[in-house]
This record gives C-alpha cells, sequence and structure tokens, in this order.
C-alpha cells in the first residue's frame, strides 16, 4: 500500500496534478530557495553530478535502485536533489540560471515544463554524440528545439488508462468510449485538471479521428462540446488520487481513469480492479532529462543521461519503479507480463503538451466553465 | 383565609439533603424572612417555592391548589435574584415590560405600565436607560419593579440588597418593607442578615442545617427562641447548662437559680439576653445571683458592657452607663438572672452551629 | 480621567510587539498580494512586476460570478448551521458537571486536530453507497437499497459544519460559561417557558458573541479548499479551490491574486455591512 500511495506522488508530481501530499510536500520549496540564495560552494569532487528528482518515492526510488548502480559504474557521484512539485523547480532553474547558478545539473522535467523551458533558452543542447543510447528512445520522447538542437531526452513515461471495478463491470470496457455511454451515468471518476486529465485528446483519439483535431481553435471546441456530453456520467472530479483509487476499489465509483501501474499493483493485491488499454490507447505522460545551460557539469550529465537510455536501466525502471520504458521494448529483456504490468503494444494517445503552454490560460478557462457550469 | 402551605417540602442532591420536610403556613399579606447561616437551605426552599427546584418529597399548596409540580412560567410569582439577573440587553423599561410582552400585552400598555412600577419603586424616567447605565441601588429598584410587574401573588427575594453597601442597604429595607406593605402582597425574602429580618419580618423563619427551628414574628423569635441554635443565631445571649435539683430551683456553673417555669426534673439550658442580666457590686445579696470577677470591660456610650467570670463560664452583661458598679477588671462582681428573662431550652443533644 | 498620549519609543513599546507581528503577518503579505495581482502574467512562464488589471477584467464575468455567490452563499449557511447547532449545544455544555464540560472539551479538542482531508476522507466513506450509513438504513428497513450521499450539497455541508463546529463550540464556551444563570430563571419567574426565555433572553443577550462567532466560521469556511472537492461537484467547487488551481495547477500567481484580494475584500465588506448593521440595530 505504501508503494502505492507513494506512486501516486510521483504521477502528481510530474503531471502537474498536485495531491494534497504534494502540497505539504511544497514545504521543502522553501528550503530550496533559500539554499540557491547562498553563492554556489565550491565543490570538493569535480566529479559530483547534481540531479534533481521529485522528492518523496521518486527519489527514494532512485536513490535505492540507480544512483549507486551509475557510480559504481562510472565513478560519478550522484548528489540527488529533491524537487519541489508544480513548476516552481522551473522558475526556481529560471531565476538561479540568470545568476548563472545551477540548484541541479540535470533535471526530471514534466513536458509542459519542458516546453516553457525551451522557450525561455534554459536547457542546454544535448550533443547526441556523446549520447549513443539515445538513439533507441522511442522520437516523441525527445524533446527539441525549433531549430532541431534536443533539449531534453525521456527519463521516465507512465500510462493513464480507462480503470473499471472487476464486480461492477464484470466484462472489461474496450473503448474511451464507455466514459459517454448513458448507462455509465453518476459511475466515473476523472481527474480534476485540463491539463493532468488529457480527455481533450482522448475525446478528439475517440471521436475526431486522433489529437490532430486539436490544432485548431474550432477542434479544442468540438472536443469541449463532445466533452460536455459525458458531465451526467461524472461522480467525482478529483485531484486527490487516493480519493478516487479508494472509491474505486469499493465499487463507489466503478469507472474512471487512473495510473495503468498502481491500479496493476491494486489487482494484484486483490482489489477487484483493472486497468484496460481502450482500443484508442492509455494516455502516455513522460518526464525528461534536462540540463540547465547555467550547469557546468554538462559532460558528466551527458555520461548520466546516456547510462539513463541503457535497456538494462530501462527494464530496471519498470521492474522497481513502475514506469514505462522510453525505449522499444524489443531491446529490453522484460518479460511479456513485466511489460504489460507498465505499458502495452497499443499506440498511445500522446498528450498535446504544446496547447498547454500556448493556450494554457483559455483552455484552463474553457474546462473550468465546462465542468463547473 | 387561604394561604401558601409548605407541607414536608425536601429536597436532595444525592446523598446530601439540602431541606429536610420543611414545613410552613404562611398567610396572606404576610412578610416572611427565611434567616440561617448560609449553606442552611434558605435559599434551596425559596427555590422550590418559585418551581426553580423539584422539590424531592412534600407538597407546596397556594390557596388550596397544589402547586408541587408546576413549572415556574406558570407560577406567576415575582422573583429577584441575588444578580438581579437583569437583561442586559434591555432597558429598564423594557426589562420590567419583560413579562408584559412574552404575554403579549400591546406596546403601549408595556410602557405604560413599566412607567408606573418606575414610579413606585421611586426611580422615574429611566425607562430608556440601558441596565449598564444604572447604578447599584437603581438596579435594585429596577429588578423589584419587574418582578412586580404582574402583580404576582407572591414575591419571592433571594438576598436582594446584599450587593448594597451598609447605608443603603437601611434605606432598602425600609422602603422594601413600605412598598410591601402598600401593595398588601405575600412576600418571602431569604436573608442572612438578622437585622434584616427582623426590621421586615412579619415571620421569621430561622432554619440551619436543612431544618426549620422556629418560625415566629420577630420579637418572639428574639425572646422566646425555641432552641439554642435560635437564641445564639438571633442577638447575642448569655446560654447557661443546669440540672435541676428541686422543683423550681437549677443548679448552674456558681450557684443556683430560682425559676418557676423550670421541668420537673433533668438536664436544662437557660438563655439570658446580656440587656436581661443585672450587675451588682460584691457582697449585695439577693435571690438569683451569682458572684463572678470581671474580665473585661467596655463601653460603648449608649451601654456598657461586663464580660464577668462565673465560676469558669463567662457571662455577657450590658447596662445602663448610670447603673455601671464602680469596679475595675479583677475585681469581684455579682450577676443577677431575672426569672422573667431567662427562657428554658430543652437541653442540648448537639449544639448546632 | 484624562490620559497624556503616549510619547517617545519607550511609552510606545508595549504595542510594538503586536504591532510589527501585524505587520509581518498581515500587511506585508496581503501588499504582496495586491502587487502581485496587478503584475503581468507571462504565459508559460511565470509574472513579470507590472500595473497591469487585466487579472481583475478575467476576473470579473458571470461565471466568477457565480462561483463568488455561491461560495459566499455557502460560507453563510455553514456559519448559519454552526452557530445554530452548537449555540444550544454550548448552552447545555456549559450547564454539566465539571467532569464531564471537560471530557466534552477534550473530544471536541481531538476533531480539531483531524485534517480537513481525514474529515473529507469520513464523510465520504460515511455517506458512500458502498459502506456507508444508508447501508445501516437498509438493516432497519428504514430504506429499499443503499445509496450514494457523497458528493453533493449536502455532504460538503454536512463535512463543513462538521470541520466548524468543535471551532464554534470553543469560540462560544468563554461567553456563554460566563453568562449569568440567573438570566434564564429570571425569564422563567416572569411566564416564558424554558424554549422562550432561551430565545428571548439568552440568544438576544449573547447577541454580540453571536454575531462575533458566525462571522468567524463564515470567514472559515469560506477559506476552506479541500472539501469541496472531497464532497462536492464541480458546481459546488468554492472560490478558494478556483484560487488554489490557479495558483498550484496554472502557475498564475497573478490571476489567483486578484481572486484572492478580491474575496478578501468581498468578506471584509460583508463583515463590515455585518457589524455596522448590528450597531444600528442596538441604536435603534
Amino acid at each position: 500500500m505504501n508503494e502505492t500511495t507513494g506512486k501516486q506522488g510521483l504521477h502528481a508530481a510530474l503531471t502537474g496534478g498536485i495531491g494534497r501530499r504534494a502540497v505539504l510536500a511544497g514545504a521543502g520549496t522553501l528550503a530550496t530557495v533559500a539554499a540557491i540564495g547562498f553563492p554556489n560552494i565550491v565543490r570538493a569532487q569535480s566529479k559530483t553530478l547534481k540531479v534533481g528528482v521529485y522528492g518523496g518515492y521518486f527519489k527514494e526510488s532512485f536513490e535505492k535502485h540507480i544512483f549507486p548502480e551509475f557510480s559504481k559504474a562510472t565513478g560519478i557521484t550522484v548528489e540527488a536533489i529533491a524537487e519541489p512539485t508544480g513548476e516552481a523547480w522551473l522558475v526556481q532553474l529560471e531565476q538561479a540560471a540568470r545568476a548563472r547558478q545551477a540548484p541541479a545539473d540535470v533535471s526530471m522535467m514534466s513536458q509542459v515544463a519542458m516546453l516553457k523551458g525551451a522557450s525561455a533558452e534554459l536547457w542546454a543542447p544535448f550533443d547526441l554524440s556523446k549520447i549513443p543510447n539515445a538513439a533507441k528512445v522511442v522520437p516523441h520522447l525527445v524533446n527539441k528545439y525549433p531549430d532541431g538542437k534536443v533539449s531534453g531526452i525521456g527519463a521516465v513515461s507512465w500510462y493513464i488508462t480507462l480503470v473499471t471495478n472487476t464486480k461492477s463491470y464484470p466484462q472489461a470496457p474496450d473503448s474511451w468510449a464507455a466514459l459517454w455511454d448513458p448507462a455509465n451515468k453518476d459511475k466515473l471518476g476523472l481527474l480534476a485538471l485540463v491539463s493532468n486529465s488529457f480527455l481533450l485528446e482522448v475525446t478528439a483519439a475517440t471521436f475526431f479521428g486522433g489529437t490532430k483535431h486539436l490544432d485548431s481553435e474550432q477542434g479544442q471546441l468540438d472536443c469541449f462540446k463532445k466533452l460536455a456530453e459525458l458531465k451526467s456520467n461524472v461522480k467525482l472530479w478529483y485531484r486527490d488520487e487516493a480519493q478516487f483509487e479508494a472509491s474505486l476499489k469499493s465499487g463507489e465509483i466503478p469507472m474512471g481513469q487512473y495510473y495503468h501501474d498502481v491500479t496493476g499493483l491494486a489487482a494484484a493485491d486483490g482489489q477487484p480492479v483493472r486497468s484496460t488499454f481502450p482500443k484508442e490507447g492509455g494516455i502516455l505522460d513522460s518526464g525528461s532529462w534536462a540540463v540547465t545551460r547555467a550547469s557546468k557539469a554538462g559532460d558528466l550529465a551527458h555520461v548520466f543521461v546516456d547510462y539513463m537510455c541503457q535497456p538494462s536501466i530501462q527494464a530496471l525502471l519498470s521492474r522497481k519503479v513502475g514506469t514505462a520504458p522510453t525505449i522499444d521494448r524489443k531491446m529490453t529483456d522484460l518479460t511479456d507480463q513485466e511489460f504489460a504490468a507498465v505499458s502495452s503494444d497499443i499506440a498511445p494517445i500522446i498528450p498535446r503538451y504544446d496547447l498547454y503552454t500556448s493556450k494554457s490560460d483559455w483552455l484552463n478557462q474553457k474546462w473550468t466553465e465546462m465542468i463547473v457550469g | 383565609m387561604s394561604a401558601l402551605v409548605l407541607d414536608g417540602l425536601t429536597k436532595r442532591y444525592g446523598p446530601v439533603t439540602a431541606v429536610h420536610g420543611a414545613s410552613l403556613r404562611i398567610p396572606h399579606g404576610q412578610f416572611v424572612c427565611l434567616l440561617g447561616p448560609s449553606g442552611c437551605g434558605k435559599t434551596t426552599l425559596l427555590r422550590m417555592i418559585a418551581g426553580l427546584e423539584d422539590p424531592s418529597g412534600g407538597r407546596l399548596v397556594i390557596d388550596g391548589r397544589d402547586i408541587t409540580t408546576a413549572p415556574a412560567h406558570t407560577r406567576e410569582f415575582g422573583m429577584v435574584f441575588q444578580s438581579l439577573a437583569l437583561f442586559p440587553h434591555l432597558t429598564a423599561g423594557e426589562n420590567i415590560a419583560y413579562p408584559l410582552r412574552i404575554r403579549g400585552v400591546p406596546k403601549a400598555e408595556q410602557r405604560k405600565r413599566a412607567d408606573e412600577l418606575l414610579e413606585l419603586v421611586r426611580l422615574p424616567g429611566v425607562a430608556d436607560r440601558p441596565v449598564s447605565k444604572l447604578s447599584g441601588g437603581q438596579r435594585q429598584r429596577v429588578a423589584i419593579a419587574r418582578a412586580l410587574a404582574l402583580s404576582p401573588k407572591l414575591f419571592l427575594l433571594d438576598e436582594p440588597l446584599s450587593a448594597l453597601d451598609a447605608k443603603l442597604r437601611e434605606a432598602m429595607q425600609i422602603e422594601l418593607k413600605q412598598l410591601q406593605q402598600r401593595l398588601g402582597i405575600t412576600t418571602i425574602v431569604v436573608t442572612h442578615d438578622q437585622r434584616e429580618a427582623m426590621t421586615m419580618a412579619d415571620l421569621v423563619v430561622v432554619m440551619s442545617q436543612g431544618r426549620i427551628h422556629q418560625a415566629a414574628p420577630p420579637m418572639e423569635v428574639y425572646r422566646q427562641p425555641a432552641d439554642a441554635f435560635v437564641a445564639d443565631f438571633i442577638g447575642m445571649t448569655n446560654l447557661l447548662e443546669g440540672e435541676v435539683t428541686a422543683p423550681g430551683t437549677a443548679a448552674v456553673p456558681g450557684g443556683t437559680l430560682h425559676l418557676p417555669e423550670l421541668p420537673p426534673t433533668g438536664r436544662v439550658l437557660l438563655s439570658v439576653r446580656p440587656e436581661d442580666v443585672i450587675v451588682h457590686p460584691a457582697g449585695m445579696d439577693g435571690p438569683n445571683r451569682l458572684t463572678g470577677t470581671l474580665s473585661f470591660m467596655r463601653d460603648l456610650g449608649a451601654s456598657v458592657e461586663f464580660r464577668i467570670d462565673v465560676a469558669g463560664k463567662e457571662i455577657v452583661a450590658l447596662s445602663r452607663p448610670q447603673d455601671r458598679p464602680p469596679v475595675a477588671p479583677g475585681g469581684a462582681l455579682a450577676v443577677e438572672f431575672p426569672p422573667a428573662a431567662c427562657v428554658v431550652l430543652p437541653p442540648m443533644a448537639e449544639r448546632p452551629q | 480621567m484624562i490620559r497624556r498620549a503616549p510619547r517617545g519609543l519607550a511609552e510606545h513599546a508595549p504595542i510594538l510587539f503586536p504591532a510589527l507581528m501585524l505587520v509581518v503577518f498581515f500587511v506585508i503579505p496581503f501588499s504582496l498580494m495586491i502587487a502581485v495581482s496587478v503584475f503581468r502574467r507571462v504565459p508559460g512562464g511565470f509574472y513579470e512586476p507590472d500595473l497591469v488589471f487585466a487579472n481583475y477584467e478575467r476576473f470579473l464575468t458571470a461565471f466568477f460570478g457565480g462561483v463568488m455567490s455561491f461560495s459566499l452563499g455557502l460560507a453563510a449557511l455553514v456559519a448559519a448551521l454552526s452557530v445554530g447547532i452548537a449555540f444550544p449545544f454550548t448552552y447545555r455544555l456549559v450547564k454539566l458537571p465539571r467532569r464531564a464540560q471537560i471530557r466534552w472539551l477534550v473530544f471536541l479538542l481531538s476533531i480539531l486536530s483531524l485534517s480537513e482531508v481525514i474529515i473529507g476522507f469520513a464523510w465520504s466513506t460515511l455517506l458512500s453507497r458502498t459502506a456507508g450509513i444508508t447501508n445501516l438504513f437498509v438493516a432497519l428497513g428504514l430504506m429499499a437499497e443503499p445509496q450514494s450521499l457523497s458528493p453533493s450539497f449536502g455532504a460538503l455541508l454536512a463535512g463543513l459544519v462538521y470541520q466548524a463546529f468543535p471551532y464554534t463550540v470553543l469560540v462560544l464556551y468563554p461567553a456563554l460559561a460566563r453568562l449569568d444563570p440567573y438570566l434564564e430563571e429570571a425569564a422563567r419567574t416572569l411566564g416564558s417557558s424554558p424554549l422562550r426565555a432561551f430565545f428571548t433572553v439568552v440568544v438576544p443577550a449573547l447577541r454580540n458573541t453571536i454575531v462575533a462567532t458566525t462571522i468567524m466560521v463564515f470567514v472559515f469556511a469560506l477559506g476552506s479548499y479541500l472539501l469541496p472537492q472531497l464532497l462536492g461537484r464541480p458546481q459546488h467547487w468554492t472560490l478558494s479551490v478556483l484560487i488554489t488551481d490557479q495558483a498550484i495547477y496554472q502557475s498564475n500567481m497573478p490571476f489567483a491574486a486578484a481572486m484572492a484580494v478580491f474575496l478578501v475584500l468581498v468578506s471584509l465588506a460583508l463583515v463590515g455591512l455585518a457589524l455596522l448593521a448590528g450597531r444600528r440595530e442596538e441604536t435603534a
């Protein structure tokens, strides 16, 4: 159970969706902010790399399973920095960079934060020739500047899928369209924010032939209109994952969207829940590694990212942390069962992160009016 | 003639009995004082009469109607509380008119009655003042006026004057008595001040440890106390323990006394008020005289107080200055107990104090 | 008695500490919030110092007006219910023997120690179809089948009142404990039934306390942002929920600040009006 709740924190942190746990963890932000104010203390060891990962479960898992192995393999010491949640870390990196400081050399960033950082040219471009393993990373998980330079490389990814209570639904649904089924009135639990539920993308993929439909404002409005139709099916628009998870297990809210790996763990625990990859695909959210331009440890960062992209490490992450591999599964030694626990061969729905940077206020306003109104 | 009758009223709080079977008959128009030391049960008795405490036993009857279990608000008695309990959110006039308002009397009539009552308690023109702007004495009068607003059958006051200073208290005692006489209303006042009781009451009810010791007019309580407690509690007295040795003769410390009203035999207790004790120079013989030594003397102006040691027992005597014998402390004296002034009390089993 | 106004630093010293606290913990944060509310939002970034009113303009729409009215209405209802229940409760409480009073107060304090999240979870479970109170009703034969009562307006109201109740009792307690118990008895001897005495004497005598407590609970309920999410449907989300959304999820500090400033001003205005109405009533 502990592991499960820890993971919620992880997902919430990376999607910018913040549960209550994360808000409490925000106290850590203050400490970080205070630390930036001080002049960079000269590092005793030149071969030390500061890696920013989200605090809590994520940092613990990395410090336990990944960093020691990395240090053993490369001789580089890792100093793990707990990142605050939301976009606070991006803001801190930006402000620190202006003062030529790097609170962390390489950080795990959400996709929206990647785009926002890129617009401010915060990220030092990666030299792919120094990262041979980067070639294995699936193309949509490589972040690029408009001119083609690489700003970030996929670190971890995970799926949000269609989840159901097996007692209430003996038959697994096979399409996201089930969310719109009038038979499911007052039965759904969906994420409360436009930027963490990715339901616009789901709507576009299910009814309008793909997320390209969201390119135009008309397309976005189409999706909002369609989405408004499922409102009466929604019992809970949740921000707190634990609340939905408990309701899903008890059957109080028997259907909804949730994290694939967490649901799998609950099912393995004997809970009457299942996660289904609909035919339109699961929602694939992800985080990327990015190096702040103020970092003086770029070389070490390259070594680190290359190490992280290795098939064996990606397989290790899948097994120990529950993330989907950022590389083609064929390169890993994951068994079918291990792979199914974190991912699927069905083509994913990839969120339109670009929209959440360029039109975030507008989308947010429309969304809030849609569900509150 | 109808009246208020208390028939064995009892109040128990768990193992503690606050009032033991109080029985009393109060005729119409009487001014009654429940008098006793604190904790004697007088307030509990008053509260039972008001309906604020449920009796554990006994009956309460007014004009032939049993009201033992009638709720307070149906009894239509006026009551003045020790804290006065004036409603702080209302003006003086509104306080007085409150019982009228509760009964739906029209506003103008309420106002008229409030003014009348303020007139009655000699406090005209303060109807619109908030009670917080009134002095202690004024509040007292407003509380009295409020309790009288409905012309109640019974007027109850719980230590009503205890918050006032001594001078104002004296004045209010007289005024309260006059008011009661004017209205002819049956009134029961709880007090621990015997002077207050003597000033106002037609009937003094002396209580101690939950029991009524005596209920009688003030002078009778003073002159003919029913028992040692009453004799001791009301004013100052000399209590002499003695034994009847022959018909009409009792042996007391320091000699014998000849008294006509003695019981034929056994132990007796005699009460003699200090002002009834006559002091003579030593050596002057006569009946009912005991010899002693002057231990203390003080001149109080209107009288002289002597404290005389008679066979180890201190006797207090008051005499007029002109009757003062020429003796200094340490000197011998004779004290005379006139038979008419000696009250024979039942012997003390246990001395209440 | 005429008092000389304090002169010099030394004579002002006693008020320096509270004044400092007020400045540090209220004036400065509120000023910062006002400042941020007129800053320019940088889409995709954070904000930059500026003097723009776009954030306020965005707020002044029918949509936010609706959310605002709902929040104020909800807070007022919670305040009225909490005080309405807590006042008679506390009135009974202060008449209990001391030992029983202490037991109750400790129990209430223990409710205070519960976090909003735990309260939210407890109520959503209590009102759920699968494990909730309706199962008990079914067992007792009062209902045909268990029902889900949450999320709903009623659930939200119950949660908020439950949360506010101990505060309300603790604020009312001292005033009620100090109230002369003879006031009610006096009213009874003057012809009021106990219930009538309660409403014509006890309640009006403590009017100021009741008004102050109601305002406190009102402000308290206005700031609630977790329970509406846990126990309410989207139409029951308060302005505080939307402020949180903007501040934390959308990183739109200027807009969040503008909404917060507006909320504070409207609350202050309402509180002022309530006090003014109270005063006028008093002088009338």
